[in-house]
């Protein structure tokens, strides 16, 4: 049977593996019962990692326009950016 | 748009593509339409919860404790890794190993039907326990935001089905793979709002 290159997959791996850790830190988070405002913060930044890591290397944005990559990461800054306002203000 | 002007506009994608090295969207750009308005109402939502948890934190906190944090990770895991497997797949194709493809995207497939079957055990959990989108406002959001990307899930489940045939007569080959991206660009969106979902719904508190 005609193999794919073992080379072209270990990029992907390692970012499957950087996304898996993430998952298990947000899972920790939650577990440890953290709450508060820096907590908060902290899971989005990771989410908007992840949601980048997955748009820019599963999708593979990162080799197109520069426009497709922001509409991604603007859609985070804008729909994150609000959620925290949301939670502030729930703190405040 | 008539055909002399879709051909000129091709053209000048290709020039664009041949002058920076960068190409355009992969897959059938009518999907990517599709991706961003689904992505768009999803992100409604996702404020809407936020803004709506603001006015009554007590309910949010207290109901967001009956979900179970270790469901939503392993379904966060599975489709994460399903993604994986589609990347595997459209890898597989463009080197024209279509068997491996196929492998590949029925993994995924399978790993999109785990995912289903840990929703519909937490559905029935909350159906047994007479949750409903009426018992409060988090439920109502809970509900709905779940069950419209579980909706997502299947479809996307039903377009990898199709890729998979398609694959496994031959349909698709290292010259042309764009109906492989395409399905692969549909199920990576079902992956990352998901990976917004889960801290938003089932963490964040």
């Amino acid at each position: 049977m005609k193999q794919a290159n073992p080379q072209s997959n270990i990029g992907a791996t390692v970012i499957w593996l950087i996304l898996v850790v993430l998952t298990l830190t947000t899972w920790r988070i939650g577990e440890a019962g953290m709450v508060g405002k820096s907590t908060m913060l902290l899971l989005l930044f990771i989410a908007m990692i992840k949601s980048q890591i997955v748009a820019n290397y599963f999708m593979a944005l990162r080799h197109t326009r520069l426009i497709w990559r922001a509409i991604m990461f603007g859609y985070f800054v804008i729909v994150g950016g609000l959620i925290a306002f949301a939670y502030l203000i729930s703190l405040a | 748009m008539d055909a002399q002007s879709t051909h000129i506009s091709l053209v000048e994608m290709s020039n664009y593509q041949l002058a920076t090295g960068k190409k355009n969207l992969p897959g059938d750009f009518a999907l990517w339409i599709f991706i961003f308005a689904e992505m768009l109402v999803f992100g409604v939502l996702f404020v809407a919860y936020a803004f709506t948890r603001a006015y009554h934190i007590e309910l949010f906190n207290e109901s967001q404790l009956t979900l179970s944090r270790t469901s939503g990770a392993i379904n966060t895991l599975v489709l994460i890794t399903s993604s994986y497997f589609v990347v595997r797949g459209v890898t597989a194709i463009k080197q024209g190993v279509s068997k491996q493809c196929a492998y590949w995207l029925t993994g995924a497939f399978l790993l999109g039907g785990i995912f289903i079957s840990i929703k519909l055990v937490e559905f029935h959990a909350k159906y047994a326990a007479d949750i409903s989108m009426s018992t409060n406002a988090f439920y109502m959001f809970y509900l709905s935001l779940t069950f419209f990307h579980f909706m997502h899930v299947l479809m996307g489940m039903i377009i990898l089905a199709f890729i998979i045939v398609k694959v496994r007569r031959g349909g698709y080959s290292a010259q042309d793979y764009v109906g492989v991206e395409t399905g692969a660009s549909f199920w990576h969106m079902v992956d990352f709002l998901w990976i917004i979902l889960f801290p938003l719904v089932y963490i964040i508190r």
